[in-house]
């Protein structure tokens, strides 16, 4: 299976944001080289040094905020988040299967303790409080029951009922690495908005996660889109 | 490999505007599933190809099943489900939105050492010459859901199918299909005739028909040139499925075979075991020359309660040579040493005639309140053949045998060569079947569910047949060609009221419509206990009533309890066991008088009595009291994340309450599978399987001369019971069979990248043992001093035993172009005794055999050069 992600993907945060995150070099340029699907199928939950992650993250609260909040809607919340989806994304961005002008250039110089320090930091913070999402919009439906004549499958089945991780039963059945799914709940509308449509179109492909939600988004619409996206704003 | 690249558009836009011109529809690549036969044809392969689509199931996804997960996922019971195929988008044709892909393998096929061996030609035309591997072009149109697949292999002239198949995913679907199916019966088989695969067997010129000497008719057999026995069967259809309106789906099927070649063949022109020199038994061969026009139409309704299911199904079947015709090489003899007045010489055989079938069926069914269906069904067929009959005898001139006046057993052939000697001039045959099946099941509960069900069918055989000469006012019909009643006095095979001679000669007359009712009720429940297990139990009564039988009721009784749990120690366990019970009304030995002219007005009871029918204790296995028991156990065990081992055990016990008759027979078997695919480029398979089978029977040999009983010819011939003068207990006997087979298979496959490896082995053999004891000589048909010697030496044990290896290895050339090497080795041995000595000769004073049977030893090898091009 042959990634043309970096042909095709630039995550837009924002660039013109804090001076932390001003783009150090051209985005995907990297272009040329086909870039190896990264295959999280088999990821196991991943470790690290909270505490040293909070000494490496001072240039990230420039847009991720002090607490792991984002100063502004076009950029993810990461506190509470799973350690090892956030762990995921930068190695992602580290090694070329996700690619944005200001995240490739502040991973490149991550080394993989880094990465894992940095990902349980921002896990270990306390996430955002919960909203007042409502219960009966299309965006709720979606998430928790999905739409079988359009072909939309729940989202809680790998995001979890709450948005806050999944909740596998027990099986001997080869699992999917829940680990690796991220938290919904109370992330940006807009972030959310940004991240289905590339899936969507292709920009964000670079992962076998990537790969499912390339399939997810193909049956949803651009309104079921903002509905979503609205609902786990809210959530 | 269905990753299709290139650039071939002109030959796609070609074959698209072609098969587009039949039905404006595109094909699918990937599924190949073989359709239900309301649509289609059976599952259609080849000796090269079982599978029929082989070379498009390589490579495997290498990203597997899923992103979701890693590894395979298992089936409910725990086996692995395979790697699914790389799929390729295909190239588009022209602007639209169709795509297509194709593959075309064709090579060279050489055959080497044994070729013609029985068992590896038995079911494929193998030649050396050049071979189409496949044929595959579809197309699909991945927006309308549309598709047209086209798929054609050819071994040989004899051995090849070609598929065309359209349709829309959820609308319609349309399948043409063209194939032929070899099988051979023998390869070394020696018929003296000329006409073989006619109606007409006749003498070579150096033999005259009833005045040849077995030394003579040995000389030819020796001399004549080996050749092969056996037919092709050529299929063909069209056959439609889709909906009509709305909720609407018919479907409409036209099949026809036509089956064409030879098969080896009786030629009786009575005994020469009892009466060496003075019968014939002959192996002859006849023709196949059949055609069976299948139609099947239907249409269904599935509305939101009620589920409709017509259908129609009608066979047609043409015989265009129902009858053979044989010259009879041998000389007859009366055994009383009168001159031989009779000139038996041919022989004459009625095949099968035209005959026709008609079933409508109506199925319906509804859901319930309480989580409840019913179901209904009723049926209604009938079978009919009206052929023209042929005359009793084609004899000609006088048959018979003249012993002084008055005893004269000779009988004018002109009186009975003609269909004028019939009661009537067609069968007028007719049997037609009932149905009425009824079911519901309720699932009240999660954990609980049950239910009851009601079937009753019933055989009608409407056919009645007098056998009554009017132009001699005889009854019966002349036995073996007038053979019989020339070579023994009396044994015409007729009954004659005013004749003396005879008037108490007890022959059929009359056909036996068997036929039946049978009513079964079942009644059954499931238990889920707990998450992963779960019992059932199924109770069944078959309440059978035979027509014209040893018993007007039969009742089977039986109990199944099923157990499965999908958690012991990680395996999925099956367990079932069942018990039977069969018994019924009083056993009438012989319930055919009326079927003989012993019971037609001016039957004269033979001065020593009637001969008993058979022995009254005898037993007939499928009506006699009866307990059957089944086991059966099957393991499924996933062994790691790649691998399943499974396993399956089962023993059937049966035992029949019978004096004569079968009294036991029993199976036991098992069987060990691992399949192993630890990525999607290589997988692995080891099987192996054995099973034993016993069956005792116990039998008892009428007296048939004074050193041995008093029955045959004198007063006790009338007792039919065990231990009476026909049946003395020391004629009895007793037969113990044993067979037991095994098999086993090794396969492996890897992908290498540009090239790929597989290897398969598979070893197939068989035993099997006829004992026997007896209470003493008397039970022996040969009770001189060879003949007792010969019975305590036994039988022989037959063997039967096949290696086979096959080989392959496929390269790719580039993108579009592949190279597939190919090569099998097989081995086989065989031993049947009865075939022992036939291959020194086939002639045996007045018997005279044609085939030599399966090779006692064989090795044979195929290679083969394939060329793959991607379209």
């Amino acid at each position: 299976m042959t990634n043309r992600t970096s042909l095709l993907g630039v995550f837009l945060f924002g660039c013109s944001m804090a001076m932390g995150c001003v783009a150090q070099q051209p985005a995907a340029d990297a272009a040329a080289t086909p870039v190896k699907l990264l295959d999280q199928r088999r990821m196991q939950p991943i470790s690290g040094d909270a505490q040293a992650g909070a000494g490496k993250a001072a240039v990230c609260a420039a847009c991720h905020g002090a607490q792991g909040v984002a100063i502004a809607p076009t950029f993810p919340n990461l506190a509470g988040q799973s350690a090892t989806y956030l762990y995921a994304q930068l190695k992602e961005f580290h090694d070329g299967q996700r690619n944005d002008p200001v995240m490739t250039g502040q991973a490149a110089a991550l080394s993989d303790a880094d990465m894992r320090d940095l990902a349980s930091y921002y896990a270990s913070l306390a996430p955002k409080p919960a909203g007042q999402a409502d219960a009966s919009s299309r965006g709720a439906q979606l998430y928790l029951a999905g739409d079988p004549a359009q072909g939309i499958p729940p989202c809680q089945g790998c995001h979890g009922p709450t948005g806050m991780g999944p909740q596998p039963h027990p099986s001997s059945a080869p699992q999917p690495p829940w680990a690796t799914f991220p938290y919904l709940r109370g992330q940006s509308g807009l972030y959310l908005t940004k991240q289905l449509g590339d899936y969507r179109s292709g920009m964000r492909a670079g992962s076998s996660n990537a790969k499912v939600m390339q399939g997810v988004t193909q049956t949803l619409g651009d309104a079921d889109v903002q509905a979503l996206s609205t609902y786990l704003g809210t959530l | 490999m269905l990753a299709l690249k290139g650039n071939r558009t002109t030959l796609s836009t070609l074959a698209l505007a072609l098969l587009c011109g039949l039905f404006g529809t595109q094909g699918a690549l990937a599924g190949d599933t073989s359709g239900t036969m309301r649509v289609g044809d059976m599952q259609y392969g080849n000796g090269l190809d079982p599978r029929g689509w082989t070379p498009m199931l390589y490579p495997a996804d290498p990203d597997g099943m899923s992103y979701l997960h890693a590894g395979m996922l298992r089936t409910p019971t725990g086996a692995l489900y395979p790697y699914p195929l790389l799929i390729d988008a295909g190239k588009p044709v022209g602007q639209g939105d169709w795509t297509y892909s194709g593959l075309l393998e064709f090579g060279y096929l050489h055959v080497g050492g044994d070729r013609n061996a029985e068992y590896f030609r038995q079911y494929d035309d193998w030649k050396s010459g050049a071979v189409l591997g496949l044929f595959a072009l579809d197309f699909n149109n991945r927006k309308t859901g549309s598709y047209v697949d086209l798929r054609g292999s050819r071994i040989s002239g004899d051995d090849q199918f070609y598929r065309l198949r359209g349709g829309r995913y959820g609308s319609y679907r349309v399948e043409g299909f063209y194939r032929d199916m070899p099988h051979t019966v023998s390869t070394s088989a020696y018929p003296i005739w000329n006409g073989v695969g006619s109606t007409d067997l006749t003498l070579p010129s150096s033999l005259v028909a009833g005045a040849s000497t077995p030394a003579q008719v040995a000389a030819v057999s020796a001399a004549t040139p080996r050749r092969s026995i056996g037919l092709t069967r050529t299929r063909s259809g069209l056959s439609y499925e889709g909906v009509l309106y709305r909720n609407w789906i018919g479907s409409a099927a036209i099949t026809n075979e036509k089956r064409t070649g030879t098969r080896l063949w009786g030629g009786s022109m009575f005994f020469n075991f009892p009466f060496p020199d003075n019968g014939g038994v002959l192996e002859t061969v006849r023709p196949i020359d059949f055609r069976t026009t299948d139609i099947n139409l239907s249409v269904r309704n599935v509305g939101k309660l009620w589920h409709f299911l017509a259908t129609y199904n009608g066979s047609f079947f043409r015989n265009h040579k129902d009858h053979l015709d044989f010259e009879n090489p041998f000389a007859l003899y009366n055994v009383v040493g009168t001159p031989q007045v009779a000139d038996i010489k041919d022989g004459q055989f009625s095949l099968e005639p035209d005959n026709d079938y008609h079933n409508i069926r109506l199925d319906l069914s509804r859901e319930l309140k309480g989580n409840g269906q019913f179901t209904v069904a009723g049926a209604w067929g009938t079978m009919r053949q009206n052929a023209a009959l042929l005359p009793p005898t084609a004899c000609t001139g006088t048959g018979g045998i003249f012993i002084a006046p008055p005893v004269n057993y000779t009988f004018q052939c002109a009186n009975w060569n003609t269909t004028a000697a019939l009661s009537r001039q067609n069968a007028n045959a007719r049997i037609d079947t009932g149905l009425f099946d009824a079911r519901v099941t309720f699932q009240p509960a999660p954990a609980f569910g049950w239910h009851a069900g009601l079937r009753w069918y019933r055989e009608d055989d409407k056919t009645r047949y007098l056998a009554y000469n009017p132009l001699t006012g005889q009854y019966g019909y002349i036995s073996e060609n007038g053979s019989q009643g020339s070579v023994v006095p009396g044994e015409t095979g007729i009954f004659d009221p005013t004749n003396p001679l005879y008037w108490s000669s007890n022959v059929t007359v009359r056909n036996n419509p068997f036929g039946y009712t049978d009513s079964i009720f079942e009644l059954g429940s499931d238990w889920q206990l707990g998450r992963k297990t779960s019992l059932g139990v199924t109770y069944t009564y078959d309440h059978n009533q035979p027509k014209y039988r040893e018993r007007k009721r039969v009742d089977d009784q039986r109990i199944k309890f099923d157990w499965v749990s999908r958690d012991v120690i990680g395996a999925t366990v099956r367990l079932s066991w069942e018990y039977a019970k069969r018994d019924g009304d009083k056993y009438n030995y012989d319930p055919y008088a009326q079927f003989f002219s012993e019971s037609l007005p001016g039957f004269v009871d033979p001065a020593t009595g009637l001969p008993a029918h058979t022995v009254a204790d005898m037993r007939k296995y499928d009506l006699s009291n009866r307990t059957e028991s089944k086991a059966r156990a099957i393991v499924t065990y996933p062994w790691g994340e790649s691998a399943t081992l499974s396993a399956t055990f089962y023993g059937n016990r049966d035992n029949y309450d019978a004096l004569i008759g079968r009294q036991t027979t029993n199976t036991t078997g098992a069987t060990v599978q691992w399949d192993w695919q630890p990525t999607p480029a290589t997988t692995m398979n080891a099987y192996l399987g054995v099973e034993g089978s016993r069956m005792g029977i116990s039998n008892v040999g009428d007296s048939d001369a004074p050193d041995n009983g008093a029955g045959l010819g004198t007063i006790g011939q009338t007792n039919p019971n065990l231990g009476g003068p026909l049946y003395p207990y020391a004629n009895q006997w007793w037969e113990f069979d044993r067979e037991s087979n095994r098999n086993a298979g090794l396969s492996f496959s890897h992908d290498f990248g540009r090239a790929r490896a597989d290897i398969s082995y598979n070893y197939t053999g068989s035993f099997g043992h006829v004992g026997y004891t007896y209470a003493s000589i008397g039970a022996l048909a040969y009770r001189d001093p060879a003949g007792v010697a010969a019975a305590e030496a036994g039988f022989p044990d037959n063997k039967y035993r096949t290696n086979t290896l096959d080989l392959g290895l496929s390269f790719r050339v580039n993108r579009n172009v592949g190279v597939r090497l190919y090569g099998r080795y097989e081995t086989g041995a065989f031993s049947d005794w009865h075939y022992a000595g036939l291959d020194n000769t086939l002639s045996y004073d007045h018997r005279l055999y044609t085939d030599k049977g399966g090779q006692l030893h064989y090795s044979v090898s195929l290679v083969g050069v394939m060329l793959n091009l991607k379209l």
